[in-house]
């Protein structure tokens, strides 16, 4: 049956940045799947709360305090996702951040520090996990192992809000084409998911929602997305559902980077 | 701290659910629309399954889907139809949809390939080959899309179109120019349909094969021939099975947020450098 190619029973995930957002619906997705989680990010309230929910669908979970720009840390997460499961299949690197440095009106006004945050905390932290974690699959004798990263869209067009994150997330695609060949070898597949734009909660108030609903005219399909919807893709792509998938990006964006030359809603029509 | 709670969120496995959804499979006898329409009914959907050669062969490959379709306990139904002709797509849609009682996926599953060189490509192996590749995933879209449009919004789901195409769509390959445009045409009508049907709750996306296990192509016996499974990252060529779970996800509600996407399931080929 199709749909049991899906499951994950038995798998050893471990999520970045499953504290809320996306990392949390992901996180969730594949508990719900069968796999039991490792929630790390830097705030241990938040990934503690990701945790209960893992084990309230039955599934055995940890939450392991780390900040991803530290390569010591990337590599004692794994270390220690091994220790108490025995085992790692799947590594998903979703942590980084968006809009909270790297920000100046002004290019000569971005300083080196926030340059270098913005690297280390989106492209630097996928390299570290990807590194440990390919090595202790390989080292625990895994038959195939899966990494997932997390990149953007900001990465295939101008982002003149944070160019940096742009060209960090750019350099995450790059990342995963060539490990994905590198590690192939070793039956390890990696691919990632590059969102477009996706609301990270719900709207709390109507005010907020009204709003959200405002930007939606700027995508093609009139809505944001919503966290939840990057779980079923990131399933496919943890499963062996995706079995032949490797060096892939998965574009999740309400159809605006398959256009984006007039403003959404210029449908000329013009006699030849 | 809490856990975030979507009203509309679709969960895990549940997410993939198409139980209740009709879905009409272009090129049902080959080895991947096979594959295709019986993981659409495997996740519960009932499904049209069309030829578009009137060959005994196909035919009879046809006929067993449909009984395999109905083995999994989904309504099936046969149509042996040319879509490379306007007329013939839109009259076999309307009666899959008057037959199904809507259409709510579609899948354009059929591929025509030749391989020659540009210089004795003679203007029917191009039509021929823009007629059966390019042409009836239009003809089928424009029919499916009027069926879809019709329907009532459900939810935030009206349609999902996928066409399945080739990374040759991307990538150039002596020999195969007019294969190659055909299939460059069908991934960027998929980015045009996708911008236009948007906002009416249609996706429309391509999956792109690579080399597939039953392409005469790789039967080439020259030393690169022999040499082109080695040159996929994962070095063996890809199965029907590998293709349809992405086109279950594709034709579920959970992917209302992708639209005008090429999906590549290729063993890391399109990655090579």
């Amino acid at each position: 049956m199709v749909l049991d190619r899906l499951r994950l029973d038995g798998k050893v995930a471990i999520v970045t940045g499953a504290g809320r957002g996306l990392g949390q619906q992901m996180a969730l997705a594949l508990a719900e799947a069968g796999a039991d989680v490792v929630c790390a990010s830097r705030t241990q309230a938040q990934i503690e709360a990701t945790a209960d929910a893992v084990r309230a669908v039955g599934r055995r979970a940890l939450a392991i305090p780390t900040d991803v720009r530290s390569s010591e840390q990337c590599k004692a997460l794994i270390d220690a996702t091994a220790d108490e499961f025995g085992t790692l299949d799947i590594m998903l690197s979703n942590a980084g951040i968006g809009d909270a440095r790297g920000h100046a009106t002004e290019l000569w006004d971005v300083n080196d520090e926030d340059w270098r945050d913005t690297i280390d905390v989106n492209l630097s932290s996928a390299f570290y996990c990807a590194r440990a974690a390919s090595k202790k699959m390989i080292d625990l004798n895994k038959p195939s192992g899966v990494i997932i990263n997390v990149a953007s869209g900001t990465a295939l067009r101008a982002y003149t809000q944070n160019f940096g994150y742009g060209a960090a997330k750019a350099g995450v695609i790059a990342l995963t084409k060539s490990l994905a060949v590198m590690l192939q070898r070793h039956n390890i597949r990696v691919n990632c998911i590059i969102p477009g734009f996706v609301a990270q909660r719900p709207a709390p108030t109507p005010e907020i929602a009204a709003m959200m609903q405002k930007q939606a005219r700027y995508y093609p399909v009139q809505r944001l997305g919503e966290a939840w919807e990057l779980g079923p893709l990131a399933l496919y792509l943890a499963s062996d559902a995706s079995s032949y998938v490797t060096g892939q990006g998965f574009i999740i964006d309400g159809g605006g980077l398959a256009g984006g030359v007039a403003p959404v809603g210029f449908a000329p029509e013009v006699e030849g | 701290m809490t856990v975030a709670d979507w009203p509309n969120a679709k969960r895990s496995l549940d997410a993939y659910d198409l139980a209740g959804k009709r879905a009409l499979v272009v090129g049902a006898a080959g080895g991947v629309g096979r594959a295709i329409a019986l993981a659409l009914a495997e996740a519960g959907a009932d499904v049209a399954l069309c030829t578009s050669t009137s060959s005994a062969e196909e035919a009879l490959a046809l006929r067993k889907v449909v009984r395999e379709v109905r083995d999994l306990g989904r309504n099936a139904i046969e149509q042996s139809t040319d879509v490379s002709s306007g007329q013939g797509a839109q009259v076999m849609v309307k009666q899959v949809a008057k037959d199904l009682g809507g259409i709510d996926v579609l899948v354009n599953a059929s591929d025509v390939f030749i391989a020659k060189p540009a210089t004795r490509i003679t203007d029917a192996d191009w039509a021929r080959i823009v007629g059966h590749n390019l042409s009836a995933t239009f003809f089928t879209c424009r029919a499916a899309g009027k069926e879809m449009l019709k329907a009532e919004m459900k939810g935030r789901a009206r349609g999902r179109i996928i066409n399945v195409a080739s990374v040759l769509g991307d990538r150039g390959l002596p020999n195969a120019s007019a294969y190659c445009a055909a299939q460059a045409g069908i991934l960027n009508l998929s980015r045009a349909l996708a911008q236009e049907w948007a906002a009416q709750g249609i996706t429309v996306n391509a999956i792109a094969l690579g080399w597939m296990d039953d392409s005469a192509a790789l039967g080439d016996p020259t030393p690169a021939g022999n040499q082109t499974v080695r040159y996929i990252p994962m070095k063996r060529a890809g199965r029907a099975e590998d293709v349809a779970p992405l086109a279950v996800y594709l034709a579920s509600d959970a992917s209302g947020y992708i639209t005008g996407q090429v999906m590549y399931v290729d063993g890391g080929l399109s990655t090579h450098l």
